[in-house]
């Protein structure tokens, strides 16, 4: 203890500096505290008043992340002892969250099965609001606790948004499912960041020895600690073989909550993946692991089962599930690029994925909640009755798909020439081989996600369903989200220059 | 304002109007598509008669020489180290594209004449076509790769739509069919779009650039680049500029269609309405065409040269199987589709051969085809309508029922054939000579070339005779004789002009060769210039 006496005010000086950039997590703190509060306070409106807080807090966090893009620029800065890491990448999925969020949380009420429960929403928002913290941290860890710590935080939360409606049996078995594949997850890659922290010395990830003491180390053992640590995060994105959770959770969880599980924890899996990998990426002596083929061939594998398998389904969100998987595969090709423009392009992607994917669902809902419309069935000839719905669908899924003109075209170009530009320095097959898939597997996709505007338009509706009210503001929502589909994929310099 | 940039925009502008009208008006959405076509047409024309000729009018692989051309700076990416992905909104055109531009007009317009038959969901089919003819307007016109494929990509779609939705019994499975189809071709396009993305330079600003007519440049190639003409590099082990080549010539000849690659043509025909036939065959198949001179040709054209017999090959395979073919069918609608097959076969023969003669004579085909298959279309959609059955042994005699009818019929029959005086023959005689002088592709395809026709004479001919000739039979007796009524004013008005083409292209070909000329002596000379 005296013997670290001396460094206590150096530390305390360093936990302060770090406050002043850490402004956006300190307000999603005290938000987190208001929304709770707020649920109490106002026990009978169901929510409303917790949702309008939430929204507007999260709106102030973006601004907050806003500031922090400016102020940083392209410094990397470490807070708290090194703990956290900052810089002009972080900010931009720091703040494709909080976009996401808001959209998440605007969207939770439309839906009809979740506005039916009994306890109300309040919850809903305050668990959505310490996620989104633990999501931000997620982003800027960069030391093994603080990627255990965040993950885990993120997992609790979605653990219990997934078993949010506690008296559909299929809700419940969705969140069974989650946990326990979670939970276990969760413990192989507590192992492996055990084993890492025994070969390395360190907990930190930019420790200057981090690299040498690995090096020294037994490879095989390494391997398998990072082995461990990557699925861990894979976990999370599900990248194949971890994605078996997936398509029961993404189908039996409250649509609201698939958009969520879908969109945020993947965003930020993605951050933290990149983070995990830049000190083996920079440091050029590193060759125990090979990333360049481990990434390749989960991509790979990822990209063909997650699209192959979506053809099969009948369920609408089941099959947004699968190419959800496919999405991943697509950016871990993104990934494999290590360069400064693949992370640009990999950023491009997911927010481009994120508009898409949650407007899909969004429609998704609103089909469910109008028709009653779950399977592709359902929605034979529902074209002609939701005309703008219908068209705004083929909008979205036209981007999913990557046609142009849509933002989800822009996107993939981007990312296709991101990797040929490294592919033509290194002439590594490995790159090639990911384009020809993302090729193929793009022609796969069209024919399922062709198949529900085939449903919409082509098939003749044999008979009269029951209608029920439509929400008319999900619909603007989805309108909204279209409009800025169509925008990005005539001029996507708007968003990709500030990537 | 752009004259070229108005004619891809004003169907747009149009559909936009057709989209906030009210459904109450929807018996005028025709005259709206209509008005929009005949403007489209009207711009064409103009476009056609300020065409400039001459040497210094060739286009091809001179900026400078394209005409009507704007070009304003459209996406500009940050792409960190790799400079600024740059893509311009450019569109020109030269003597290749001017033609298309004008035949893609006329055919519009005949096809919303046959729109007419439509009765359902009005709005969303006319929307959908004035969708696809901006596609169309824009593939022809664009000078940036970028935007050639943004437009190229974006015909799938209505497309898809018109054929699913107004389409026959096997819509369905048509319209899948045509779609995985081309994205097929066209996403590994992309992958080559990408990679000569990244090759190529633009000198003026050093950024990396989309422009289809730097890329024709060997000069602009970076060092070391996939597809420099210099470094030799290969991709799985192929020559890249190879393996570039082949890759575009796929995505465009399923488009063409070439044979083996044409086995959506039938079904898409066979089960779209009577317009979208007419749009596919008249003006879709020659955005393969056109694509194939202007983009595989045009950066790739030392591997168009050593891969000259193999197209040539391809092209006298389509020519043989599509004639076999469209013998064998019953129905009519199809047999026509497979005569398509056979006679885009002529444009990659007369390509293939590399020759002045063999060029124009496949520009010329291209024009030709559009009109006549367009008639053809029109003229089975006729009988459909009437009596909704289009088998030829359904039908004998028809010359006394509908005299007017097989004056038509036979206008575009004989004219499809071959016959001298008719545009088609001028194309493929051509062609032919093409093939025969080149020292490129060997005597026999010219051979098989003149056999194709002897084909197309005899279906063309057997068709006639087992349909309109000989004592008046139909299967649907006198419930049908009273349905085949006479041509009326808007069929006429239609049917007319087609034939009147028809026969002064055949008359007067220099109303085409005389704007292509220069335009194709260039396209010869650069593809001599490269290979040497």
């Amino acid at each position: 203890m005296p013997q670290l006496l001396p460094n206590i005010s150096a530390q305390l000086n360093s936990v302060t500096d770090g406050l002043s950039m850490f402004r956006p997590e300190l307000c999603l703190g005290v938000l987190f505290l208001l929304v709770m509060a707020c649920d109490l306070v106002y026990l009978n409106n169901r929510g409303r008043a917790s949702r309008m807080l939430t929204c507007a807090g999260l709106l102030l966090v973006l601004v907050a992340n806003w500031g922090e893009y400016i102020e940083t620029d392209d410094n990397v800065l470490f807070l708290f002892n090194n703990n956290l890491i900052l810089h002009h990448s972080n900010i931009v999925l720091k703040m494709l969250i909080d976009a996401a969020a808001f959209a998440i949380v605007l969207f939770y009420p439309w839906d009809d099965q979740l506005r039916k429960h009994g306890k109300g929403l309040g919850d809903a928002y305050t668990i959505i609001t310490a996620s989104v913290l633990g999501l931000h941290v997620m982003v800027m860890s960069a030391t093994l606790l603080t990627i255990f710590l965040s993950i885990e935080m993120v997992s609790i939360a979605s653990y219990l948004l997934v078993a949010y409606r506690t008296e559909s049996g299929f809700s419940a078995e969705a969140g069974l499912k989650y946990v326990l594949f979670g939970m276990a997850a969760s413990a192989v890659m507590l192992y492996g960041i055990s084993l890492f922290y025994g070969l390395s010395g360190t907990l930190n990830l930019f420790d200057a020895g981090l690299i040498t003491h690995l090096q020294q180390a037994d490879s095989a053992m390494v391997m398998l600690a990072v082995i461990l640590i990557l699925a861990g995060i894979g976990f999370k994105l599900s990248v194949v073989p971890l994605h078996f959770w997936v398509p029961d959770v993404y189908q039996g969880a409250a649509t609201p909550v698939t958009a969520y599980l879908s969109t945020l924890p993947k965003i930020a899996g993605f951050g933290l993946l990149v983070t995990f990998l830049t000190p083996f990426i920079a440091d050029l002596s590193w060759e125990q692991v090979d990333f360049v083929t481990v990434l390749s061939v989960a991509g790979i594998i990822t990209m063909i089962a997650g699209n192959f398998a979506a053809i099969w389904q009948q369920n609408v969100k089941r099959l947004l599930a699968y190419s959800g998987i496919g999405h991943t595969g697509f950016a871990l090709m993104a990934v494999v690029t290590f360069s400064a423009q693949g992370i640009k392009a990999l950023n491009f992607y997911l927010a481009v994925y994120a508009v898409a994917n949650l407007g899909a669902l969004m429609l998704a809902s609103y089909f469910a909640n109008t028709m009653k419309a779950e399977n592709l069935d359902d929605y034979k000839g529902l074209g002609f009755k939701y005309p703008v719905a219908s068209v705004c669908f083929v909008i979205l899924l036209i981007s999913l798909t990557g046609i142009p003109v849509s933002a989800g075209f822009n996107a993939k170009v981007i990312v296709f020439s991101a990797v040929y530009e490294v592919y033509q320095q290194g002439h590594n097959v490995m790159l090639l081989a990911l384009l020809v898939t993302g090729a193929v597997t793009t022609v796969v996709s069209l024919f399922y996600y062709i198949k529900i505007p085939l449903y919409l338009f082509l098939k003749k509706q044999e008979t009269e369903g029951r209608e029920y009210p439509s929400y008319k503001k999900l619909l603007v929502m989805v309108v909204v989200l279209s409009a800025i589909v169509v925008l990005l994929g005539i001029f996507p310099d708007l968003l990709a220059n500030l990537m | 304002m752009n004259i070229l940039t108005l004619f891809i925009f004003i169907p747009a502008l149009f559909g936009f109007l057709i989209l906030a009208l009210p459904d109450g008006l929807k018996q005028t959405f025709k005259y709206i598509t209509l008005t929009a076509t005949l403007i489209q047409l009207a711009l064409g024309i103009y476009l056609y008669l300020n065409f400039k000729t001459g040497a210094e009018f060739a286009g091809i692989n001179h900026e400078q020489q394209f005409q009507f051309v704007q070009k304003l700076p459209w996406i500009s990416l940050n792409m960190g180290n790799a400079g600024r992905m740059q893509v311009d909104y450019f569109v020109g055109v030269d003597g290749i594209s001017v033609l298309m531009l004008v035949m893609t007009a006329v055919v519009m317009v005949i096809a919303v004449l046959a729109s007419w038959e439509i009765k359902q969901n009005l709005k969303g089919f006319f929307a959908l076509f004035l969708m696809l003819d901006m596609a169309v307007a824009g593939v022809f016109c664009a000078l940036d790769f970028f935007l050639f494929y943004l437009f190229y990509e974006l015909m799938l779609l209505p497309l898809y739509f018109l054929i699913g939705m107004w389409g026959g019994v096997r819509r369905e499975y048509a319209a899948i069919k045509f779609f995985l189809y081309t994205l097929f071709g066209s996403v590994f396009m992309l992958l080559i779009m990408v990679g000569l993305y990244l090759s190529v330079t633009d000198p003026g600003t050093g950024n990396h650039t989309f422009n289809l007519i730097s890329m024709m440049n060997p000069a602009n190639y970076t060092q070391g680049s996939v597809f420099s003409l210099a470094s030799h590099q290969t991709l799985f082990g192929v020559p890249a500029r190879v393996l570039g080549f082949v890759v575009i010539f796929i995505a465009f000849a399923i488009k063409v269609p070439v044979v083996p690659l044409h086995t959506w043509l039938p079904d898409a025909h066979v089960e779209a309405p009577t317009p979208v036939s007419i749009i596919l065959a008249g003006v879709l198949l020659k955005v393969g065409g056109y694509g194939i001179i202007r983009i595989c040709m045009g950066i790739f054209p030392e591997v168009a040269v050593s891969g000259a017999f193999w197209i040539g090959l391809l092209g006298v395979i389509s020519i043989i199987y599509g004639a076999l073919n469209a013998l064998a069918q019953r129905d009519l609608k199809r047999l026509i589709a497979y005569s398509s097959v056979s006679h885009m076969g002529f444009v990659l023969l007369g390509l293939a051969s590399l020759t002045a003669e063999g060029v124009s004579g496949a520009m010329m085909q291209m024009v030709s085809h559009g009109f006549l298959s367009s008639m053809l279309f029109f003229l089975v959609g006729i009988i459909y309508d009437r009596v909704h059955d289009r088998d030829i042994y359904n039908f004998r005699g028809l010359a006394t029922t509908m005299p007017q009818y097989t004056t038509f019929v036979m206008i575009a029959f004989f004219a499809s054939l071959g016959l001298p005086g008719f545009s088609a023959f001028v194309a493929e005689a051509f062609t032919l000579a093409g093939t025969f002088k080149s020292d490129l592709v060997p005597h026999w395809m010219a051979v098989c070339g003149s056999i194709g026709i002897l084909l197309s004479a005899a279906y063309f001919l057997w068709t006639l005779q087992r349909m309109f000739f000989g004592k008046e039979l139909l299967k649907g007796g006198d419930a049908w004789k009273q349905a085949l009524t006479g041509l009326k004013i808007r069929e006429k008005l239609a049917l007319f002009p087609l034939a009147v083409l028809a026969l002064a292209l055949g008359v007067m070909p220099s109303l085409v060769f005389g704007k292509i000329n220069d335009s194709v002596l260039a396209l010869i000379e650069f593809t001599k210039h490269m290979v040497r």
